[in-house]
């Protein structure tokens, strides 16, 4: 079942348009890559989804997206109540400047939960769920900068688990961590899954073919080819494809 | 080739001369230092904090306690004027504003107001909070001391804040926070520390000054915890006393310097080491 359609959409940085005509279904508890070479429009496309791009003027959509068939590009929605319903990992981590418990409460603050027990349950919840918490259960008063760069980006999905979102996306989250801890991101993405649904932009080939249920591939703002990712690392219909996921460009 | 030998010529003149004028500009700093050390240690004790001005007769029997109160009202009182209105003019400039012109316009008129010279300011807010009224009061002098640190606060909240990556905001906003939440929360709490250091050093220039107060609080022997008439200032104490005929009055005087110069100087070094431990941590 698709939780988002993407239908028609043209994304403008000003006059300069960076996404053209992108149609793309974003399936239900899956994972779904979106790969290309550098400025192919994947992370804006992704930037989209939670219109990140209002924060800044200038910025303009034509087309569609639906979640759940309500068009979240229409000019009367709630940008902060879209936000908590489309959770967001960066490319670097980005804890706030405050403890562990204070940032996977943060969200849940924002919604006013103040109850202390309530709170505390949750917070616990979202670090069982995001495999952080065994490693910070006994600090969890410490300020969050003094933890490791792949603990810091599993505090931020913990973060954005905390307010129980229908979708995460992920902006190369792992292009900024080791091999280890990007792997450990990858086992938690997989497990995810089950609850949420998710839309991963990633320069790594193979992390694509490993995690990714459906891949699109995106060249100078179009969509180039959606599929499965076996078929498309497998069976790309299109040369390109076929060349930027054997590395022969890109 | 050929034209090395008067360049190196006139690189090493360039290099003495300026050598010997930051050696002069040192030696006149620490030749008023040490005069200021010298004859304040001499004069300086507990009587100069705990009693009020003497008649010029009595030797040795004043002190300057309403002096000290009221210059710490006086700088209090500019500070919670001053500060308040600088930090959100600073968070202007750097959120809601930082793609506007009048923010960029704003914040280069800011750094001029930095180097009016106070005394500007003290005859500017006489005009307004003075001469209205008829007399001279805390008020205005207290308004004068915060207009000299607003710029100097205005600038150092911009800076600060726009020292926060943006990818902070980002996320902030990416769960679903409004802007007022993302400074306040976020953006706030990252650039406390630099905000902070900058309003103690604001406070350090505006500790010793003289010229503004001269016009508009002036000056006063009696302290009451009230701005609507003259104020008792330390700065302006030390400008009278030392220009009086009365010897003991005079080295009242060098003993006030001594403790402003020291609490300035505290300020200062506080400011600067909060500075140095930020940027290593």
């Amino acid at each position: 079942m698709d939780l988002m359609t993407v239908d028609k959409l043209n994304f403008f940085y000003g006059r300069h348009q960076a996404l053209k005509s992108v149609n793309l279904p974003i399936r239900k508890n899956a994972i779904t890559s979106l790969i290309g070479p550098s400025g192919c429009g994947k992370t804006t496309l992704l930037r989209c989804f939670n219109r990140m791009h209002d924060l800044y003027p200038g910025n303009r959509y034509e087309g569609r997206i639906s979640l759940r068939d309500q068009n979240i590009l229409s000019g009367d929605i709630d940008l902060i109540s879209l936000r908590s319903r489309l959770g967001m990992v960066f490319q670097k981590p980005t804890p706030f400047p405050m403890s562990v418990f204070d940032n996977i409460a943060y969200g849940l603050r924002l919604r006013k939960v103040k109850n202390k027990n309530a709170l505390a349950e949750r917070v616990e919840k979202a670090l069982k769920q995001a495999a952080l918490w065994d490693e910070v259960k006994d600090r969890l008063g410490d300020n969050a900068a003094g933890l490791s760069g792949g603990q810091q980006q599993r505090l931020v999905i913990a973060r954005t688990l905390a307010v129980e979102p229908e979708v995460i996306l992920f902006d190369e989250s792992t292009s900024a961590l080791d091999p280890i801890s990007t792997q450990k991101i990858e086992e938690l993405m997989v497990e995810l899954k089950k609850e949420v649904t998710i839309v991963a932009v990633t320069h790594n080939m193979q992390q694509a073919a490993r995690v990714s249920d459906y891949t699109a591939l995106m060249y100078l703002g179009e969509l180039m080819e959606y599929g499965d990712t076996k078929s498309i690392f497998t069976r790309p219909k299109h040369k390109m494809t076929e060349e930027y996921v054997s590395g022969r460009f890109g | 080739m050929r034209h090395l030998k008067p360049r190196k010529a006139v690189n090493a003149l360039i290099m003495t001369l300026a050598t010997l004028c930051a050696a002069l500009g040192l030696f006149l700093l620490f030749i008023i230092l040490f005069d200021v050390l010298r004859n304040g240690l001499k004069a300086i004790d507990w009587n100069l904090f705990l009693r009020d001005p003497a008649p010029p007769t009595m030797a040795g029997a004043g002190g300057l306690k309403s002096a000290f109160l009221g210059q710490g009202l006086l700088t209090l009182t500019a500070a919670l004027i001053g500060v308040p209105i600088g930090v959100l003019g600073g968070t202007y400039l750097a959120e809601y504003g930082r793609h506007k012109k009048i923010s960029r316009a704003i914040s280069i008129l800011s750094d001029i107001a930095v180097s009016i010279p106070s005394i500007v300011i003290g005859a500017f807010v006489y005009a307004i909070l003075v001469n209205p009224f008829g007399s001279y009061n805390g008020w205005a002098g207290a308004v004068a001391l915060a207009v000299i640190i607003l710029p100097i606060i205005i600038r150092t909240t911009e800076d600060m804040i726009n020292m926060v990556p943006w990818a902070l905001r980002e996320a902030a906003f990416a769960m679903g926070a409004p802007y007022h939440r993302v400074i306040w929360g976020i953006v706030y709490r990252s650039a406390a520390g630099g905000i902070f250091t900058g309003v103690l050093l604001a406070i350090a220039r505006i500790a010793g000054e003289t010229a503004p107060l001269l016009f508009t609080s002036f000056n006063s022997n009696f302290f009451r915890l009230n701005l609507s008439g003259p104020v008792p200032s330390l700065t302006v104490s030390i400008y009278q006393y030392a220009a009086s005929p009365y010897e003991n009055w005079v080295s009242m005087a060098w003993a006030a310097a001594f403790v402003v110069t020291c609490f300035v100087l505290f300020l200062n070094i506080v400011g600067r080491l909060a500075i140095k431990l930020r940027v290593k941590g």
